[in-house]
């Protein structure tokens, strides 16, 4: 077995080496964000997976985001035009229990049932090993993953020993016996999507049964459509209080910062609707995950996540399998430069990653300046109003025509200063005397909206505060604890908050120019890419100070940016 | 006649109700709502609750229902969930691309296809029959999106010679013609999927009727009379076959409007078809409603028209 382990671990690496040469030698590991260098992208709107494939293959496009379909991995792994970034993910895909059922509300029956699954084995019979194993909470791509003592690595002996030392002994037909009732185990469901709609996951869902059931433990397993089983998850029943199910396999895209540990597994979450759906409910986790919810500091963050991973491994809520990877594809033969971004892929996530747009090129173009490039946009956003957003496909678009005040390091996922160039924590005392924060930033110099007007501290102000007011659902973090902000100078501003979280530091942001969001009263039905910009020709209302500006949307076709000539980041 | 016309239309307002109304109670009966699409694990109940009241989802059915009939009738049918557009405006916005789409390919399949029909019915039993009619049947049989995806990877990839999504280039090149020229490229394969696939139930339709037309009596008194072979089929067999064919076609012209979901899809066409299929698995109710109850419209008035014509060219047919 151990040989076994130690190969496949050589494989993956030898995989991941093989899959990211390419990239780091058309980047040269540079990643000075001192671009944009191409003078035009374009985005080809094209849903199917097939034409998506072609279109890379065809040259159609230069960059793929996201390639998922392990067939199209491997032909463009094989194209020698094409280069492959595998990037571990910000996800983790697990199989979750009901902790307020029985027999599943023993701690042991989860952990020894954490043992049994071999996730080496599924990562690469049903992966094809382009995926990650994830045995944590919190997978190895975030700077908060904390390696727990408690880990469950896959053991079937230890397993065994567990169930047996419990009193889960097997009966004569090899189902084990549960030691409160000294009856057979009840067969437990376990719910999955179907497998048209997700068929890694069903397929994940039968394997896992097929072990437990060896094991002795009865599963099995039920399909449901995928609203259908987000319904069964998230509803309590109003009398009971219970949710309708045993065991599930499902998945979640994570951020940066590991705050998931509260929102899925606090008490308070678990309520009709409340995505804490496995009804984890211990004291000792939900202090943890409070002192991760409102850390006064980066270091007490970490700690606090370190600690609540400790305990969440000992609960066992969730069985982890598998963290998803980024895999990106680039036409090599004509674009260089893209950066792989730890968390979020070289492609795939602009909003939280804009190393690639900063930094990708033409081969063909002189100086590696100019020219124009393709990336692949899988279906229309929806809106491409910065405030209604809820699409990946509207993030990809924003994402290049947006700057953050606060971006991250694309190999340590630490923070990097962008468009605050610095900033500092301290308290006030609220009008109901609570202590509350107060995040002063420093704004970089020379940064302009994409029709010439600066970039200040009244637009982060403005931006606030239009939150607040308005209340967007989407931005909650945001607004939901703001007070006010003092504008010092034009480019330092003080924000201040009701309660006191280190996090507020990333929720500030100052994403709405002032001189046209001001007019705009009902934000929802506000479409700034429709409307023409009141003094510059040539521009909508849709201007941010990202890189790339805003040119054209042909619903269903394609997308136009060119780039932004005063960037402020930019040299030449 | 008047009489008759009233009668109908009565019967296709009280259908109409009665399809709006399920078209209410049948999404709000699937499981989750709209706003349990948003998957995102920050996303928190107040949050949701907030979403539910922006999109009028808090109130009790009766109020939503009566809203909803309220809309309908002025032809608003709200804003959709996901774009935030007037579901009117989108639906409009796509109606050319469905219409280019589907009415080309709809006048070549049915032209070809009752072409080809008369073309077998007057030589059946011979070689061409067999090898028509067993292609019919094989393509007919083949799923729809099978011959996209094959018709893609032939004529997209290994001869490269068509585009493989949207319906023009991005960005299109300048000039009135060349524009012409990119539109028409783009949408080659996608009618062609079509067309393939249906062209083989038209002539079929259309032969099965000729055959057995040509069999009957009054066929053969024509023959007996010395008329010529083109003047018996044209001037009588396919004259007695044309009340069931336009009908068909009639009943079919629905099509046009309500798009094909899956080439739409395949090819990338922002059509009504496609809009009908993310609004579906979005749940999201306005732009569902909208689009079926635009869907339904086309459907009930496609009826009305066929009973017309059906009347104007079958003379036996009488109003009564």
């Amino acid at each position: 077995m151990i040989l076994r382990k130690w190969l496949t671990v050589l494989l993956m690496i030898t995989f991941m080496l093989c899959m990211s040469m390419g990239a780091l030698s058309a980047a040269d590991g540079a990643w000075d964000g001192n671009g944009p260098y191409v003078d035009e992208i374009i985005m080809p709107i094209i849903t199917d997976s097939e034409a998506r494939y072609l279109a890379l293959l065809r040259g159609e496009i230069d960059i793929y985001p996201d390639v998922n379909r392990p067939s199209d991995i491997r032909s463009f792994a094989a194209d020698p035009r094409i280069d492959l970034t595998m990037t571990p993910g910000l996800h983790m895909f697990y199989m979750g229990f009901n902790l307020q059922r029985e027999p599943l509300d023993d701690p042991v029956l989860r952990r020894a049932m954490a043992h049994l699954v071999d996730r080496e084995s599924l990562v690469f019979s049903v992966f094809d090993g382009y995926v990650f194993p994830l045995a944590e909470a919190v997978p190895e791509s975030s700077p908060f993953y904390h390696r727990t003592a408690h880990v469950a690595e896959y053991d079937p002996q230890l397993a065994e020993r567990l169930l047996n030392e419990a009193g889960y002994v097997r009966g004569e037909d090899g189902i084990r016996v549960d030691p409160r009732t000294s009856k057979p185990l009840r067969t437990l469901t376990l719910i999955t999507p179907t497998y048209e709609e997700s068929p890694t996951s069903a397929e994940v869902a039968v394997r896992l049964a097929q072990t437990f059931q060896n094991a002795g433990i009865p599963v099995a397993v039920v399909s449901l459509e995928f609203n259908t089983m987000v319904e069964r998850l998230l509803r309590k029943d109003p009398v009971t209080g219970e949710r309708d199910f045993d065991l599930f396999v499902s998945g979640w895209g994570l951020a940066r910062y590991p705050l998931h540990l509260y929102t899925l597994f606090h008490s308070s979450f678990d309520v009709n609707g409340g995505n804490n759906v496995t009804g984890l409910r211990d004291a000792a986790y939900d202090a943890a995950a409070e002192k991760l919810w409102r850390p006064r500091t980066l270091e007490q963050a970490y700690e606090a996540a370190a600690e609540a991973q400790e305990i969440w491994a000992a609960l066992q809520p969730y069985i982890p399998i598998y963290s998803l990877t980024y895999i990106d594809a680039f036409r090599s033969d004509r674009v260089t430069g893209y950066v792989e971004h730890v968390g979020y892929g070289a492609a795939s996530n602009p909003l939280a990653s804009p190393w690639t747009a900063l930094n990708i090129r033409r081969v063909d173009q002189p100086e590696g300046r100019g020219g124009s490039i393709r990336w692949l946009l899988f279906d229309d956003p929806g809106t491409l109003n910065i405030l209604a957003s809820y699409t990946a496909f509207e993030d990809q678009v924003l994402g290049l025509i947006y700057d953050s005040l606060i971006t991250a390091n694309p190999e340590t996922n630490e923070d990097y200063p962008w468009l605050a160039t610095s900033w500092v924590i301290d308290t006030w005392t609220t009008e109901s005397g609570e202590e509350g924060s107060v995040i002063t930033y420093q704004l970089a110099e020379g940064v302009t909206w994409h029709d010439g007007v600066p970039f200040t501290a009244y637009d982060v102000k403005f931006t606030m505060d239009y939150l607040k007011e308005k209340k967007p659902p989407n931005l909650q973090a945001v607004w939901q604890d703001y007070s006010h902000s003092i504008v010092h100078d034009d480019l330092t501003v003080s924000v201040y908050y009701n309660t006191v979280s280190y996090w507020h530091t990333y929720a500030t942001g100052g994403f709405l120019a002032e001189h046209i969001w001001s007019d705009v009263d009902d934000y929802e039905s506000f479409q700034p890419w429709r409307e023409p910009h009141p003094e510059v020709e040539g521009l909508t209302k849709l201007i941010g100070h990202g890189p790339f500006v805003f040119k054209e949307w042909v619903p269903g076709e394609y997308i136009r940016l060119v780039r932004n000539e005063s960037y402020w980041r930019s040299q030449g | 006649m008047r009489t008759y016309f009233l009668r109908r239309l009565f019967v296709l307002l009280g259908s109409l109700f009665v399809i709006v109304t399920v078209n209410f109670v049948l999404f709000r009966l699937m499981p989750g709502s709209p706003v349990d699409t948003v998957i995102s694990p920050d996303f928190t109940p107040e949050m949701k609750a907030l979403l539910m009241e922006r999109y009028g989802l808090n109130e009790p059915y009766y109020i939503q229902y009566g809203l909803y009939l309220k809309n309908l009738i002025s032809l608003n049918f709200g804003r959709s969930f996901q774009t935030r557009l007037p579901v009117w405006d989108e639906l409009l916005s796509r109606l050319p691309n469905t219409l280019l789409l589907l009415g080309s390919s709809f006048l070549i399949m049915v032209v070809t296809g009752v072409a080809l029909g008369i073309f077998v019915a007057s030589r059946r039993g011979s070689r061409w029959d067999t090898v028509l009619t067993g292609s019919a049947v094989f393509f007919g049989a083949m799923p729809g999106f099978f011959i996209a995806l094959l018709l893609l990877l032939v004529f997209g990839y290994y001869i490269d010679v068509f585009p493989v999504h949207g319906t023009m280039s991005a960005p299109p090149p300048t000039g009135f013609w060349p524009r012409v020229y990119d539109r028409l490229l783009h949408l080659v394969l996608p009618v062609a999927s079509i067309v393939v696939s249906g062209v083989g139930s038209w002539m079929m339709y259309t032969r099965n009727h000729l055959v057995t037309t040509l069999a009957a009596d009054f066929i053969r008194t024509a023959q007996a009379k010395g008329l010529s072979k083109r003047r018996v089929l044209y001037g009588h067999a396919l004259r007695s076959s044309l009340p069931p064919l336009v009908t068909l076609f009639f009943l079919s012209l629905p099509n046009i409007i309500t798009g094909a979901v899956v080439i739409e899809s395949i090819f990338s066409i922002q059509g009504i078809g496609r809009y009908l299929l993310q609004a579906t698995l979005r749940q999201d109710y306005p732009a569902i409603e909208g689009a079926f109850f635009f869907i339904a419209v086309a459907v009930l008035l496609c009826n009305l028209l066929a009973d017309f014509v059906y009347r104007l060219v079958d003379p036996r047919i009488e109003v009564r």
